[in-house]
């Protein structure tokens, strides 16, 4: 049996490769988005998982944990880079302020919905319960750009100016859905340790910010003198683990510790457009490796949770509309944009994933692989169901 | 004027950075580590230091003018268990997979630096020298440990068929080579040439041949210690098949890789460590799938596989070129890491324990290594340098030997013990100032592009 899983992963391996090359694959349209976003290699991590192969079985994930700290650094600090200000000078506040508002709302909303739907469900205590609303619905928050990357040219070509603010939304939004979950770190601490998660807030928030100040210190030392290309990769990489596992030790999350990182150093380090290079040269393979690694841990023993992550998919939906609603209504420098740019919204991918992949690997309880497995299924959903209302989003924009 | 001050500038900042990083980790080292998340989180730190500490120490007797890989083995030494236990045994074992994908990987980089053309232009030198290295390493060890060994107070106990027996056993693993060493060394010396190709050539082929000659002195010492010696045949011919299907399907993923690199090409980097680690696995695999399904022991070597595969790249498609540049894209990473982890395992307290033997063995080692040369060099009429130079390139050993150690050790238990110690403690030797003698011959031969 695993022979003909082997043979089938190899024929997958070598037509996942191919699709690189031809992105012009004439597939429907719900095809093309869930093969040329990288989904099915969600499907490849979960058939060389535990679940069917076993080749990726939970002593090599044990053992590869270093290579998963590298993909949640390599994230943060990719993520960080996005917040260039000089860059973001360049864009109206507005835009700013909408992408922020537009997430907190989708976050606010989800959390709402997956609060109260959650016990329903599972028996879950009251600390693990707020932590898991809090992640899923720091998720929820995030978009994904790949939906948008993949228009068509004439698309692009007469929707700029909406396609361009979509752009903006969904390159930023993951900030405050970032910081959210930066937090449920400090809440799972006080969980273990029952002092005030607020206490806890203060005080880790400033020692984030010192050991972040020194780690961008020990960059910019190693940037301030020139180093050839693959040198730049090994320091990133080091830089990059070693921070990540600074941040498990000290009870935060790798992800926003990196996130820090990034930022500071696009804001401050004279060689950023090199490390950007760096980071950006390998963006694409480090996402489906992170794919493959979710999927791994991906566990559909439930019938109830195709349903569930309907629901979460529901609130999402509703959440994404209606943030998209208010944000072009509340600003009047907006108010040009189509009321329903939630539809334009709802790619989950990228910075998702990562935070999922975090909560996986910082705070893994009796019914975390559960939610991952139903969050990821919300996202094959939103993949099957983001290009259509795109589309149509686009065909009714003016 | 400039690189002087430039150099001084970089040798401070390395050596202030060091102490900082240092600090820190000593700092986070007596942090309570409550839960499995900060001990997998101190994990994590521990590999991102070592790479940071290896890549500066390396930097720094780069400065030397040392071999970027005696940076790595020496962090590794300092970090590992035997000296300040930053990195812990554990550890270690846990990092033994990435170390096995890192070996994959350096094996492909090894068959890919093979180049048909000019390995048949050299034949007879890479012949004579295999062989040579062969009898007379074997030989001057073997002798030197039969007359010698009882004199030694940590093999003083050992009976004198035991001893006979140990010195067939450490002759053979003298022999072996790290091929990982010398493709990291040419390759950070951009070494060409016939003598590089030539000592690549013969590492390469020696690390296949020392397997073969192992199961020889295998069956010859449990002949010697009162075993039976007749299983020789079946033993010979699962060796056989290992080899040949290894050999097989590395052709094969060799094929895969350069139709991959001809009609896709992308993320090639990416693709090659995703192979590496899939032969890894796959070899583990189905060695387990063999046992169970077939009672059959059939153990497919990844090294071999990988560098048939590099092999057949570099020599049967005319994707050579790009795929050589990929590999070498992320090498550095996975040098440092390979490296400092393999300094990591060198085991200093077998070095403590049988010095005095450990050194004597190494010096008889060179010797063997310098008349095997010369002689093959003599024979085969190359350059008079080269002969009087190479055996400063075949010091290196690593991998392999410790791998031939722990499989006597289970084969005899009676000197398993004695034999691993003295191999660890050989390797610790060879490991440490192999490198540096190999840097040193390509400078002095005019090979290396960077000095």
């Amino acid at each position: 049996m695993k022979i003909v899983f082997a043979l089938l992963i190899i024929v997958f391996l070598a037509f996942s490769g191919y699709h690189l090359t031809f992105r012009s694959l004439k597939l429907p349209l719900f095809a093309r988005e869930f093969y040329l976003t990288g989904t099915e290699f969600l499907f490849l991590g979960l058939l060389l998982g535990p679940q069917f192969l076993n080749l990726l079985d939970t002593e090599t994930l044990k053992g590869l944990e270093p290579v998963g700290a590298l993909l949640l650094g390599w994230i943060g600090l990719l993520f960080g880079f996005q917040f260039e200000i000089v860059k973001l000078r360049r864009f109206p506040l507005d835009f700013f302020k909408a992408a922020i508002l537009e997430s907190f709302l989708t976050f606010a909303l989800v959390f709402f919905g997956v609060y109260y739907t959650l016990p329903l469900f599972f028996e879950i205590p009251e600390v693990r319960h707020i932590v898991l609303s809090l992640t899923l619905s720091a998720a929820a928050a995030c978009t994904a750009q790949t939906g948008l990357a993949l228009l068509s040219s004439d698309f692009t070509a007469q929707h700029q100016k909406t396609l361009g603010f979509l752009r903006y939304v969904s390159s930023i939004d993951g900030f405050s859905a970032l910081l959210i979950f930066g937090m449920v770190f400090f809440f799972r601490k006080s969980s273990m340790t029952g002092i005030s998660w607020v206490g806890d807030l203060a005080l880790g928030t400033a020692f984030l910010l010192v050991i972040s100040a020194g780690l961008v210190f020990l960059y910019i030392v190693f940037m301030s003198s020139h180093r050839d290309e693959s040198e730049l990769a090994l320091v990133v990489i080091a830089m990059a683990v070693l921070t990540s596992g600074v941040a498990s030790i000290l009870h935060f999350s790798p992800l926003v510790a990196n996130f820090f990182i990034g930022f500071c150093l696009v804001n401050l380090c004279r060689q950023k457009e090199r490390l950007f290079k760096i980071l950006v040269g390998v963006e694409k393979p480090v996402y489906l490796l992170l794919l493959v690694f979710l999927g791994a841990y991906w566990k559909l023993d439930s019938m109830w949770l195709i349903v569930l992550a309907a629901v979460y998919c529901l609130y999402r939906f509703i959440g994404k509309l209606f943030a998209g609603f208010m944000v072009t209504r509340l600003s009047p420098g907006l108010s040009s944009y189509p009321s329903h740019l939630g539809f334009g919204l709802l790619a989950q991918g990228g910075l998702s994933l990562a935070i999922l992949f975090d909560f996986q690997q910082g705070i893994s309880c009796d019914i975390s692989t559960s939610l991952i497995s139903l969050a990821l299924l919300a996202v094959i959903y939103n993949e099957f169901l983001s290009p259509y209302l795109l589309v149509r989003l686009l065909k009714e924009d003016k | 004027m400039v690189d002087l001050y430039q150099s001084k500038r970089n040798l401070a900042t390395y050596i202030l950075t060091l102490f900082v990083v240092t600090l820190f980790a000593l700092w986070l080292r007596h942090l309570d580590m409550e839960s499995s998340w900060q001990k997998a989180g101190m994990i994590n730190f521990s590999i991102g230091f070592v790479l940071l500490l290896a890549y500066m120490s390396a930097q720094i007797l780069k400065i030397a003018r040392l071999p970027l890989i005696s940076g790595y083995i020496i962090v590794g030494i300092i970090v590992g268990p035997y000296v300040s236990g930053f990195l812990t045994n554990d550890m270690i074992s846990r990092f033994g997979f990435i170390n096995d994908v890192a070996l994959s990987f350096i094996a492909l980089t090894a068959g890919g630096a093979l180049h048909l053309q000019a390995l048949k232009k050299r034949r007879k030198s890479i012949v004579l020298n295999i062989l040579f290295l062969t009898l007379v390493v074997f030989g001057f060890v073997f002798v030197f440990f039969v007359f010698m060994g009882s004199n030694f107070s940590f093999t003083r106990n050992l009976s004198s068929v035991q001893v006979i027996a140990f010195a067939v056993l450490i002759g053979v693993v003298a022999v072996a080579r790290s091929p990982s060493s010398a493709i990291a060394i040419i390759s950070e010396c951009r070494a060409s040439g016939p003598f590089t190709e030539t000592v690549l050539a013969v590492t390469v082929a020696m690390d296949v041949f020392v397997i073969v000659l192992f199961t020889v002195a295998l069956t010859v010492a449990r002949v010697i210690l009162g075993g039976s010696g007749m299983m020789g045949t079946q033993v010979f011919m699962a060796v056989f098949v290992e080899m040949a299907v290894s050999f097989f399907l590395g052709a094969l993923l060799g094929k895969g890789i350069s139709f991959y690199v001809d009609r896709i090409w992308h993320d090639l980097p990416l693709f090659l460590l995703f192979l590496a680690f899939g032969v890894s696995k796959l070899s583990m695999w189905s060695d387990n799938f063999m046992i169970n399904c077939f009672d059959i022991h059939l153990h497919l070597e990844p090294l071999l596989i990988c560098m048939s595969a590099g092999f057949v790249v570099q020599n049967f498609s005319k994707t050579g070129v790009y795929f050589m540049e990929s590999l070498e894209s992320v090498s550095l990473p996975v040098y440092v890491l390979f490296f400092s982890l393999a300094g990591a395992s060198l085991n200093f307290d077998a070095l403590r324990l049988c010095w005095l033997l450990t050194l004597c063995l190494a010096v008889v080692r060179v010797a063997g290594i310098f008349c095997a040369t010369w002689l093959a060099g003599t024979v085969a009429g190359d350059l008079s340098l080269h002969n009087r130079s190479a055996w400063m390139a075949y010091l290196t050993q690593a991998g392999v030997a410790i791998g031939l150690a722990q499989i006597a050790e289970r084969e005899f238990p009676e000197i398993g013990m004695y034999l691993t110690t003295v191999i660890l403690a050989l390797i610790f030797v060879n490991q440490v100032i192999g490198p540096v003698t190999f840097k040193a011959v390509l400078n002095r031969v005019g090979e290396a592009k960077i000095r």
